[in-house]
Order: structure tokens, then sequence, then C-alpha cells
């Protein structure tokens, strides 16, 4: 058929309805008449002809009906008037469509929620330039148990000059700076990046440029800052470019502002993940390029280059490891320990989001979850109102509206129920986008930026549509099928609703009730993993410590002797305040400890992995200020200074793993070959790493005061002047904050204090990831569980007020309101079995999802197993209790008379 | 005339309509009543499939309505063969002419035909 006339044929017949309709009319009354005149011609009477001439013609009503019946337009009108049908039936049931549209509002609008930040951080490309060609190079010693390392500068340089794979190579890396002038101090995250970077990744910038290549070199003090910091510290100014800023006391020329949505580096990648609030040249300083060996920290992207694949990118990378290690000196590389050092390769985009992919595919099955009990009860509600409409229904029948007819307009209303639903639950999602990202932890990589884009409007009518079909296909094809007779004399007096509804209903609730326990599993193996990580040993007391970051810009302080003097003096002054009754320093606070290294030991033969050990820095009262016991020997003190031997405290976990059974009190350890033996004078006990390490690390603690000077002066490490305070105080922590920072100002008016919290809510937010995850999926199993209970409630109540009639007569026979009572429990009881048994199953299939997000707890733990089944059994039975109580007061006298 | 007509071949009342359109152009009631005469009285059109047929063929342009005077000088609507209707027909009856020459043969098949 010709679409373009068939289209226009039937717009016009719908704008002009009545002409075309006169005209149908006009059209079979011609007929009529030509037919009759014929008869009459033929010799019968006029009366005769015309009745014989109708008769012919049959119902004209039915002709027409067929005429019109001709073309795509006829569709829409029959939907229209489905449509406009389905909008009385809801306004007739308020009660009805409000519970059924808030359902799936919930359910719909928890998964656009989720699917707008599931769209954007897994399914969306990263938003540069050919995004897919975008790799992370990595070193890695595969064989010594490390597959990725982060670069060292003069390995990074080794690369960008030998990769034939790639267009371009860059490194970039996060840094700290102390922001001044025009305003109050300010610590921001920055990062150092090459000016190869911001070419590769193809955003321009909005205004001004970026860096040129020769300014990629010391001294070159440029920077580009980023949308949100040009708004936030300067307003937002178009002449901000070619003004002067400080970092860290140095004057920068800025350059150029990057646009609104522009995030570098991304969130998630091991290490350099912190989006950065200005960008300045990478600029390697001639200690960094030759520090063979040194410093493992540079995140370094490159573009594949046209026609190169990542597999032949792969094995170039291999061959670069070998020319890299061959540059080595080898009394670095003999740290390697044999191991063949590699390049490995990895698409960008999967360095990026590999991190929360498990969490979100989680928490997607969770909300598919929700939705279908959403469904589930949606279906009882609309099996329950299809019984009160089967007279209805039934005469529709008999006044020859076929099944299919019928089955159109159930599914229309159901269409109705679920796009209002979904057009709700998209608004809820939209508010609540904000909560949800403001709920998850920073270390979680979700983006800034989270869309309603057209994906997600698509995704919420599909799913809209399919919701549809999911609760409403089965009770219309239920409503508008069956056998008529039955449909007129059930809805009669005396009579029970049909056992088919009761079958239906009970297949929903007993789904609902599977569907639950999935989640509440899910939920409950969360809530004990984390109820583990809230009970793993400190190994410190967190309360009444305050904390906070004092780092030393190295253009202030270059000299390691002001360095030492300035730290000494805040230990030595910060417990002089009122309320204050210690306080230490050390470069790494409890449970974030991250840096490792290797060791000898003396005595002990180098042979496979050497020693790792996280290693501490510390200065005054630290041990005491944490409350870290002391378990054998002594803590440091004063004498311990850059003239007096090297000493050194270790943990518990260390002297256990090295010198089992032995007192390591007095024995020797050292970094590396030519440098002096640092001798153990202390064992203190083991501080948790953090949650999601079960066993401590070994850790050793060195006096801050014997850092040797040149690694204390030196630029690159900016541990020795970025080191942590720790105070313990008598009162709330909280509320010495300004005295200690003033006492901070007292040594240098110009140092900007950072990170400053107190100690117990450091601990809790290491918690936010596992907090995340237990509160969402949490959040979504109580509905379920709520969804449940009243699906349950539901059926039991319809039912009972269905039986008033069987019940009165059973008790007026003699029956005792506990056996009424017994059986609408036992119904309850058996409905939540059958759909506790098969959401066992299930659970047992899917909770494997979860493995990476579970900690201390197996992914069938048959506690949590337990314990959700009984919890759900409870709320079964007490869901049925209310209908059967409601059932035990059927007055016989009453149930029966009113029939 | 017959008492009973016979049943119209599906999907040849399109055709029987257009090569009737094709002699000269004709209303509702002289369709069915030519396609009767031509045929001698075995096909006898209901209108009930009339109408719809003739709703359906315009739809797809292949013929066009008129309001014209009848000879009774009453107005009714005349459909007219369109160009395209003409290319239809004519695709038609060669489609329908091979067919039956083939059902033909197949039904005048002797034992042995093709030994």
């Amino acid at each position: 058929m010709k679409l373009l006339p068939s289209l226009r044929a039937g717009l016009e017949r719908l704008l002009h309805k009545q002409r075309t309709e006169q005209e149908l009319q006009e059209e079979l009354d011609g007929y009529l008449q030509d037919a009759a005149e014929d008869k009459m011609g033929a010799g019968m009477a006029e009366g005769e002809a015309r009745r014989a001439a109708r008769v012919e013609l049959g119902s004209a009503e039915a002709v027409k009906e067929e005429v019109r019946s001709v073309g795509w337009e006829n569709r829409l009108e029959t939907c229209g008037q489905d449509v406009r049908y389905a909008l009385r039936m809801l306004r007739k049931n308020p009660g009805f469509t409000i519970i059924a549209i808030l359902t799936l509002a919930l359910g719909i609008g928890a998964n656009a929620s989720l699917f707008s930040i599931v769209n954007t951080v897994l399914l969306q490309p990263l938003p540069f330039k050919n995004p897919s060609r975008l790799m992370m190079l990595y070193e890695g010693l595969p064989q010594i148990g490390s597959p990725k390392i982060p670069f060292s500068t003069p390995d990074f340089t080794m690369v960008r000059r030998g990769q034939k794979s790639f267009d371009s190579v860059g490194a970039m890396q996060d840094k700290e700076f102390e922001l001044s002038g025009g305003g109050e101090p300010d610590r921001i995250i920055g990062a150092r990046v090459s000016a190869s970077i911001f070419p590769m990744l193809g955003v321009a910038p909005a205004l001004g440029r970026f860096f040129r290549p020769e300014e990629d070199a010391p001294g070159q003090n440029v920077a580009v800052l980023s949308y949100g910091l040009w708004q936030r510290r300067y307003g937002g100014r178009p002449d901000i470019v070619g003004e002067t800023i400080d970092l860290d006391r140095q004057p920068y020329t800025v350059i150029g502002v990057m646009p609104k949505h522009f995030v570098l580096p991304l969130p998630g990648p091991q290490a350099n993940f912190l989006p950065a609030a200005l960008w300045v040249p990478m600029a390697f300083t001639p200690a960094e390029l030759q520090g063979w060996g040194l410093r493992y920290d540079l995140s370094v992207l490159a573009r594949l280059r046209p026609g190169v694949s990542l597999q032949q990118a792969r094995s170039d990378g291999q061959a670069l490891g070998t020319a890299i290690e061959s540059q080595y000196p080898p009394d670095v590389l003999k740290d390697f320990y044999g191991a063949r050092l590699l390049v490995p390769v990895f698409p960008w985009r999967q360095e990026v989001t590999g991190p929360v992919r498990p969490l979100l595919l989680v928490l997607m099955v969770a909300v598919g979850l929700v939705l279908l009990i959403a469904c589930a009860n949606v279906a009882t509600l609309l099996v329950s109102r299809a019984a009160a409409r089967k007279r209805e229904i039934a005469v529709r029948r008999a006044l020859g509206a076929t099944r299919s007819r019928l089955l159109r307009q159930l599914l229309t209303e159901s269409l109705l129920l679920a796009l209002l639903g979904g057009g709700l639950g998209l608004l809820l999602a939209y508010w609540s986008k904000n909560t949800l990202l403001a709920l998850a932890p920073a270390d979680i990589p979700l983006p800034q930026n989270v869309g309603f884009s057209g994906g997600v409007l698509l995704f919420v009518l599909g799913i809209s549509c399919l919701t549809a079909l999911l609760f409403g296909l089965a009770p219309a094809w239920h409503t508008a099928g069956g056998e008529l007779q039955p449909g007129l004399q059930e809805s009669g007096r005396g009579r029970t609703a049909g056992r088919s509804h009761h079958r239906l209903q009970n297949t929903f609730v007993a789904v609902e009730f599977g569907l639950s326990l999935v989640l509440l599993i899910g939920a409950g193996l969360l809530i004990r993993s984390f109820a583990k990580l809230l009970h793993t040993g400190l190994g410190f007391q967190p309360d009444h410590v305050l904390t906070m970051e004092v780092p030393l810009p190295a253009h202030a302080y270059p000299q390691a002797s002001q360095i030492r003097n300035l730290y000494q003096g805040l230990v030595e002054e910060v417990p002089n305040l009122p309320g204050v009754k210690e306080a230490g320093i050390a470069d790494d606070l409890p449970q974030r400890a991250a840096v490792f290294h290797t060791l000898e030991l003396e005595g002990r033969p180098q042979v496979g992995k050497p020693p790792a050990v996280t290693e501490t820095w510390v200065l005054g009262n630290y041990f005491q200020t944490m409350r870290i016991p002391l378990v054998a020997g002594r803590f440091f003190n004063r004498q311990d200074g850059p003239d007096s031997p090297p000493v050194v405290i270790i943990s518990q976990a260390m002297a256990k793993k090295y010198w089992p059974g032995q007192n390591p009190i007095g024995k020797r350890l050292r970094h590396e070959e030519n440098q002096p033996w640092i001798t153990v004078v202390g064992v203190v006990g083991d501080v948790s790493d953090g949650p999601g390490t079960q066993q401590p690390r070994p850790h050793i603690y060195l006096p801050f005061l014997q850092l040797s000077d040149t690694l204390t002066a030196d630029n690159i490490v900016g541990v020795a002047r970025s080191m942590n305070l720790a105070v313990r105080t008598q009162t709330d922590p909280a509320s010495l904050t300004s005295e200690v920072v003033a006492k901070v100002h007292s040594l240098d008016p110009d140092l900007a204090v950072a990170n400053i919290a107190p100690m117990p809510q450091l601990v809790s937010s290491l918690l936010a990831g596992p907090r995340f995850n237990t509160t969402l999926l949490g959040l979504f199993a109580g509905f379920a569980l709520f969804l449940s209970a009243i699906g349950i409630y539901g059926v039991l109540a319809y039912a009972v007020a269905q039986q008033r009639h069987e019940i009165g007569i059973r008790m007026a026979l003699g029956a005792r309101p506990r056996h009424v009572l017994r059986f609408v429990l036992a119904w309850g009881t058996r409905l939540a079995c059958v759909g506790t048994v098969c959401g066992i199953v299930a659970a047992l299939a899917l909770t494997r999802l979860m493995k990476g997000l579970l900690y201390g707890v197996g992914a069938t733990d048959p506690l949590t197993f337990a314990a959700v089944t009984l919890l759900l059994l409870l709320v079964a039975l007490f869901a049925s209790y209310l209908p059967a109580r409601r059932a035990t007061k059927v007055d016989p006298m009453i149930a029966l008379r009113c029939e | 005339m017959p008492e009973k007509s016979s049943e119209l071949v599906q999907g040849t009342l399109d055709m029987l309509i257009l090569k009737t359109l094709a002699l000269e152009p004709l209303h509702g009631y002289g369709i069915g009543l030519r396609i009767q005469q031509i045929s001698r009285g075995v096909f006898q059109v209901n209108p009930g499939s009339l109408f719809p047929a003739f709703r359906r063929l315009e739809r797809q342009s292949l013929i066009k309505p008129e309001w014209r005077a009848t000879e009774n000088n009453r107005r009714a609507k005349y459909y007219t063969l369109t160009e395209q209707g003409r290319k239809k027909l004519k695709h038609e009856t060669r489609e329908w002419e091979t067919q039956t020459a083939a059902i033909a043969r197949i039904l005048k098949a002797v034992p042995g035909e093709l030994g």
C-alpha cells in the first residue's frame, strides 16, 4: 500500500469525519434506492422492493462498520476510545488507581535513577574525542605479584621515546597545592599533566588555551583552571586569563579555563583518581628524570595510533618493558628479584568503570527485583478488581465484544497505569538523584554530572510498557477469557469468588515473597559484612582525637632543619593548650597508611619476595595520642635524634612474621644494602589497615627526627612536608579546632591547614563505601518486604471479604474462631513458604554476584539465610493475622443475611 | 438468474471491480449489477463486501471517487479507474491467466502424460 496517500486519506477522514460519514450514508442510500428501483422495474411492489433491497444489504450499520475498519485511522480511533474508557475506569476507582500508580512509580523511579547512573558510568563513552582509542599504561611485575604499578618518571620518558603504537603519550599526577593570593589560602587538589594530554583528549578550553609543549618544562609557571574553581574562587570573571595566582607561594599565570563538565583525572583507577581543580604542566625536574626506581606514581594515558590494535599495543608493551629494564641501574634492578618488567595496556574506560561495575550491577539487579515485586503487587490488585468487573466484562462479551478487543481494552488500562506510574517515577528519580549521589562516598567513581538524557527517558518509557505487559497480561487474559455463562452467574448472589482468581493471586504473592527473599538476603549479607567491618579491632582509640594535615610549601621550607623545627615546635606547643592531653605527628594516620617499603633483615637471606612493610614516620607522643599500646621495649624519646643511632619500633604482626618465637628487641633491619642498620627498640600493638583487610600487615614506625636531610628537604618526597597532627583532647575534639589551628598559625601565619577532622569521623568515612551499598540495598529490600506484606495482606483480606458467606456458614455449623483463624493463617503461611523456598534457590544463584562486595561473610552465609527466612515468615504471619482476625469476627447471622 | 450464486475466489473481487471500472466509471450499485450481469448471474456481490472493497481500492489510489448526477438525476458517487489501477489490473489479469492456465492443465492431466 502506498504510504503517503493512505496517510493523507486517513488524516482527511479523521479531520472531516462528519462529511465522510454523510457521504457513506448517501452512498448506501443511493445503493438501496437503485436496488429498490431495479426490483420495482422487475415487477415488485414498492414496499416489497424496498424491503427486499434492505434485506440484500443486511445491517447498514454493519456495512458502515466494515467500511470504517478499512485503513489505519480506525485503529487509532478505537485506541482513543480505549484510553478514554480506561481513564474513566481509573477515575471511578481512585483508591486502586492511586495505590497502583504509587507502587509502580516507586518501582520505576528506583530503576530510572539507578539507570541514569549506570547509563552515565557504564554505558556512555568517556566524554573525550574518539574515547575508545584512549589507553591507560602501567608498569607491571606480575611475577612478584604486582601486575599494575603506576609509572616512575624515567620509565615514563623511556616509554614516550621508545613506543610505536601510540599517537601520543602523556602522564598525569595528583598534586595538592596551597592556593593563595586574592582571598583566604586554600588547599586544593590539582594535577600535573603533560602538555600532550589535553590535545590527546580533544576537549577545547572554554577560555584561553592549553599548555604549549615548550611550557612543559621547569620554571614555566602556567595553570589551567577547572570551571568549578573558576566559578567558586574567581566568580567566573573572564579576565582571569592572564592573571597571576599563587600556588605553594609561587606565582603562576592562568592561561585557560576548561569547560563545565570536564573532569580529569577521572575517578576510578588505582592511582591519581582525584578530579583536579586546576592543572599545571608536568615539567619534570632533573631529580625526577634521574629517579630510577624511586617514585612510581604517574598515571600514563596514550592514544592508539590509527590501525593499531589493542593486541599489537600490548605486545609492543612487552618489548617496551624489556627496553626500560635494560636502562635500569643494576643496583635498582635487583629490587625486581628477577621478575620481568612489562608495560601492560588497558582501555582507559575499563580502568575507570572497573571498580564500580560490580556494585552497580548488583544494585541494578536489586531495583529490577523491586520492580518485579511492584508488578506482582499491582497484578494481584488487578485480579481482585477483575473479580469485581466480571459482570461488566461478561455483559460486554455478550453484546459482541471479541476476546481480543477486551484484551486490548484491559491492556490499555494497564499501559495507562504504567505510564502514569512511569511519569511519576521519573519525577521521583529526578528529585532523588542528588540525594543518591550525595549518599555515595567520594571514592566510588560516580560522575558529578549524572544526566537525565534522552536515554533515560527512553528507558523509562520502555520499562513502563514492559511493566504494563508484566502486570497486566495475566490478569487481562484471565479476565477477558473464560466462559461466558459462569461469568454472568458467578457474580450473582450467594456465590464465592472463582477459584481461578485465587490461584492467580496466590501465584503472584508467592513470587513476591520469593523475590523479596532474594533482596533481603542480599541486604542481609551486606549488613552482616558491614557489622564485621565495624567490629574489626582498630588497635587504637579514635575517640577524642582531632587530626589535621599541616603541609609545608617547599618554597617556604626548603631546608630539612626548617621542616623539623616547625613540626617539633608543634608537638611541643600544642600539648600546652588547655583541654589537650597529648599530641603527636605522623606522615600517615592509622588506616590510611599506604606507603610500602621493602626491607632487608639482618641475618635473613634474601630469597624470593623481600619483606614488604607499611612504614610510618612519627614525631612526639604519637603512640600515646592514638593509644597504640606498647607491647615490649620502649617508645621513641628525645634522644632518638639525627645524631644518635637509628632506631625503629615494629608492630606485633611484624615481630610474629619475621622473628617468630624470638625477642625482636635489638634485632636490626635496613632499607637497602648501603644504608645503615636500624635497631628495633620497641614493639607496639597492631593497627587495622582499614576496612577490608583482615590480617594486620607488618608495620614499622621510624622517628621523624632521624629522616635523612636529603629525603626531608627533597622536593619530590612530599611525605615529609605534609605531616598529620593528631591531638588527644579531654572533651569533644571538634571544639578545640580553632585553638589548635591558631597554635599552628602562631608558628607560621601563612600555613593552610587541611583535612581537619576528628579521628572517629575519619574512621567512619572509610566505611562510606560499604555503608552506601548496605543502605541502598537495605532500602530496596525493606521496600520489597513492605510490598510483599501488603500483597499477602491484600490477597487474604480480599479472600476473607469474598468468603464471608462461607465463613458464616462454617461458623453457624460450629466452627470455632480459632479454626477460622488457623485456616486463614495457614493459607498465608503456605504462600510465604512456597515463595521462600523458590527464593532461597534463586538467592543461592544470585548472591554469587555480590562476592566482591562482601567482607568476612560467604555469599551463602547460612546464618543470613536462616535469619532472613525467619523474618520473612514472621512478616507473612503478621500480615495474615490481620485479615484472619477479621474473619473470626464474622457474625454468622449478619454474613448470611447480607447475602 | 440461478438461486444460488457462486462464492468469489478469495481476493478476486478487487480485480473484478477494477475490470468493471476499466470499461466505464460506475457507482456502487452499478458495479455490483455489472459484475452480476457479465458473469451471467454466477457472481452476486454482497454490498457488505462491495463497499469496504471500494474504500480499500480508494486507499490504494487504484480508483478515484467522484460525485456525479445519475441518469435519474440523483447524486451518486462514481468510481473511475486511475492510471495506477489500470496498471494493477493489467498485472493482475496476466497473473490470473497464468495461474488459471496452469490449474486447468493440472486438472486435465491424464495418467502417463509426463511418463
